[in-house]
């Protein structure tokens, strides 16, 4: 069984190696043992924190192996993207051009540096180990956030947003950096998310981007056909955020062109499809053909643990069917509530 | 003899077939009864002062009197832009800078302005092949410098001139390869004819109204900012001679450098002098000269190889002729080439 659950001081080491396999400009982990620890230090205290307005918050959850404790994965969701700054994207616009004397009506792509992305909330750093054998423990990973999210609406914004990474070669070079940051930037693509650590917020951002919008047509072939594709990497990602309900085409990232998904959360299944439970006891051995998997979360801020579980279907009932294990997990009881979700 | 001259509505015929040697490239000279007449009109009536000065046309036909053949034209426009827009691209500069990461980066833009409507424009010069020897070209261009220094109160401030742009060998526009094609899906000769119907602000409002980075472009259009034509490259020494200059605004479809002058500022408005007929003069010297009348309804030039001395010019009676002047009138005269050493 996997669980999802808050990353504790313990996990540092286990983070720190999980980072080194992670490459940069693809992956958004810290990578020194430092920021590792800075990152579940806020992400403690912003558990910790009692919030009116989402701000700085930023919570980090770790996916753990139950029968090993090793921890094959983590994720993270920032509670504002631009608590401290604004969060700069690429806004893929479609200005059209009508001449009635010359019969004439075409649209040109163009894109607009902006900051609409500034109060939304962020998912971030969805790393699994496993990637490509990864179970349901994947989609448990990614929507953990969301769960947490449902359960505390008030540390969130009304929307989501998901940047992912975009197409780089086996170098790191990007040809949508080459074509328009390298111009404004004058650095390699690694060495510019080196020097901004992969952040967004920057106001060396709004000094250096060009303020004007950059007209597609006139980008070269290859960044134009780099606009919105997701390095392979991170495909897994993107299958399991679209299946959720998040939307490509409207945002771009400003470094590598790569797809910034997002949403608002009344479309995210996460909030839609989301039922409260009471829990039940499940007798061992008490399986029946119509089992559904669900992610299920304790309805604890504090305390939060999220698994999957197969049960019967809760569609018309009002508890669920949890075996003692999913209990412990979970540290809940019989008539405590839980909130569940298809997975 | 050649003589330049205002237009006249007889004229017409003779214009047009002019008007047929001149070829694509020249929007403003199409074979074409019905434009022509209607700008000769408007020339005429330019002249007689009937028409207020921001909607006339000066045209000048270079006539050769031994055959009454017309050698070459030219014009002034009182003013552009104010019937259709006038478009231009301003080349700028924004500077992009970060202390943080020490980068400086400065960038042209390109922006789609309006910033010449108003302006007096000199367009449409032409010689005919047959004419082209000797200072006829030069004089052509010139004389137009001569006109306005003789009535500066009938024109802006401002004096622009636009410039024809570079081409390939193979008569393609790599600006407009670069950019237009992107935005008008149409070929540069389809372009090109449809500004000769005068569409041009049509096809205008088709261009992106935003600055554009001029770093996105190809590096070929990069190159052809600014630059002219082989073929118009005499042509801009000329004008820069009298002091026209480049200032930063190109064709939007070529980026043929548009170029500008202060009408004060001027070689023709600096240099020219007024002088009396008289037959008697007799001057040492043999520079080119330009010479007029001072009538605007009847305006003439020509060129003499006679100097002015003490306020006299020593024009013959063929010379007085061709200018209908009579000894005793008052004779507007330009050096055609720039002097050196003018104050020595």
């Amino acid at each position: 069984m996997f669980v999802v659950r808050p990353a504790e001081l313990t996990d540092i080491d286990a983070l720190e190696s999980l980072a080194a396999g992670t490459m940069p400009g693809v992956h958004t982990l810290p990578k020194t043992r430092d920021k590792i620890a800075a990152s579940v230090e806020r992400s403690i205290a912003s558990f910790a924190a009692h919030v009116d307005i989402p701000s700085e918050e930023s919570y980090l959850f770790v996916l753990e192996q139950q029968a090993t404790g090793a921890i094959v994965g983590t994720a993270a969701i920032f509670a504002s993207a631009g608590s401290n700054g604004t969060y700069f994207s690429f806004r893929n616009d479609v200005i059209q051009q009508v001449s009635r004397d010359l019969n004439i009506s075409h649209s040109v792509h163009a894109l607009t540096l902006c900051s609409e992305l500034t109060a939304y909330s962020q998912l971030s750093g969805f790393y699994l180990s496993n990637r490509s054998s990864a179970g349901l423990e994947a989609g448990l990973l990614s929507r953990a956030r969301l769960l947490f999210a449902v359960l505390a609406p008030h540390r969130f914004g009304d929307r989501f947003f998901v940047p992912l990474a975009g197409i780089t070669d086996k170098t790191g070079q990007s040809p949508f950096w080459e074509a328009l940051g390298r111009k404004f930037f004058k650095m390699d693509f690694l060495d510019a998310e080196k020097v901004i650590g992969g952040a967004r917020n920057r106001t060396l951002i709004v000094e250096l981007m060009p303020h004007y919008p950059v007209y597609v047509p006139l980008l070269p072939g290859d960044a134009q056909a780099a606009m919105g594709q997701i390095h392979s990497d991170g495909e897994l990602a993107f299958n399991l955020l679209t299946e959720e309900g998040f939307e490509a085409d409207d945002y771009i990232d400003i470094f590598d062109g790569g797809p910034i998904l997002q949403a608002h959360k009344n479309s995210l299944r996460s909030f839609s499809g989301s039922m409260m439970r009471r829990v039940a006891h499940a007798e061992p051995g008490s399986s029946s053909d119509l089992m559904v998997t669900y992610a299920v979360a304790a309805s604890s801020e504090q305390n939060f643990r999220a698994i999957t579980v197969a049960c019967p279907s809760i569609d018309a009932t009002d508890t669920i069917s949890l075996p003692q294990e999913a209990q412990d997990v979970l540290m809940v009881a019989p008539g405590d509530n839980v909130i569940c979700v298809r997975i | 003899m050649l003589v330049v001259r205002a237009i006249t509505a007889s004229d017409l015929d003779a214009l047009i077939d002019l008007a047929r040697q001149v070829g694509s490239g020249m929007t403003t000279l199409k074979p074409d009864r019905k434009m022509l007449g209607d700008r000769v009109s408007v020339a005429v009536a330019s002249f007689a002062q009937t028409i207020p000065p921001e909607q006339r046309d000066y045209m000048f036909v270079m006539e050769d009197t031994t055959n009454g053949r017309l050698a070459g034209i030219c014009a002034i426009k009182g003013a552009v832009g104010l019937d259709e827009p006038f478009y231009n691209y301003r080349i700028g500069t924004l500077v992009h800078s970060s202390h943080e990461l020490n980068v400086f980066s400065r960038m042209d833009t390109l922006y789609l302005s309006n910033d010449l409507t108003g302006a007096t424009e000199l367009c449409s010069l032409f010689l005919h092949p047959d004419y082209r020897s000797g200072n006829n070209g030069k004089w052509l261009s010139k004389s137009r410098f001569l006109f306005i220094a003789q009535f500066p109160h009938l024109f802006t401030e401002k004096l622009i001139a636009e410039m024809r742009g570079y081409q390939g060998e193979d008569g393609t526009s790599p600006f407009y390869e670069g950019l237009g094609r992107h935005f008008f899906k149409m070929d540069f000769n389809h372009v090109d004819n449809l500004t000769a119907l005068g569409k041009k602000s049509f096809i205008a409002e088709l261009m992106p109204r935003q600055p554009m980075y001029v770093t996105y472009l190809p590096e070929d259009a990069q190159a052809v900012i600014g630059k002219v034509h082989r073929s118009t490259a005499p042509a801009r020494k000329l004008l820069e001679q009298e002091g026209m200059h480049f200032e930063g605004y190109v064709d939007i479809f070529d980026a043929g450098p548009v170029l500008q002058a202060r009408v004060s500022e001027l070689r023709a408005l600096r240099e020219s002098t007024v002088v009396i007929a008289d037959p008697d003069t007799v001057s040492t010297d043999a520079e080119p000269l330009l010479v007029s009348n001072t009538v605007l309804k009847d305006f003439r030039m020509i060129l003499t190889s006679e100097n002015p001395v003490a306020g006299k010019i020593g024009l013959s009676e063929s010379e007085l002729g061709l200018l209908h002047c009579q000894s005793g009138d008052s004779i507007r005269t330009l050096s055609l080439s720039v002097r050196k050493n003018v104050h020595v």
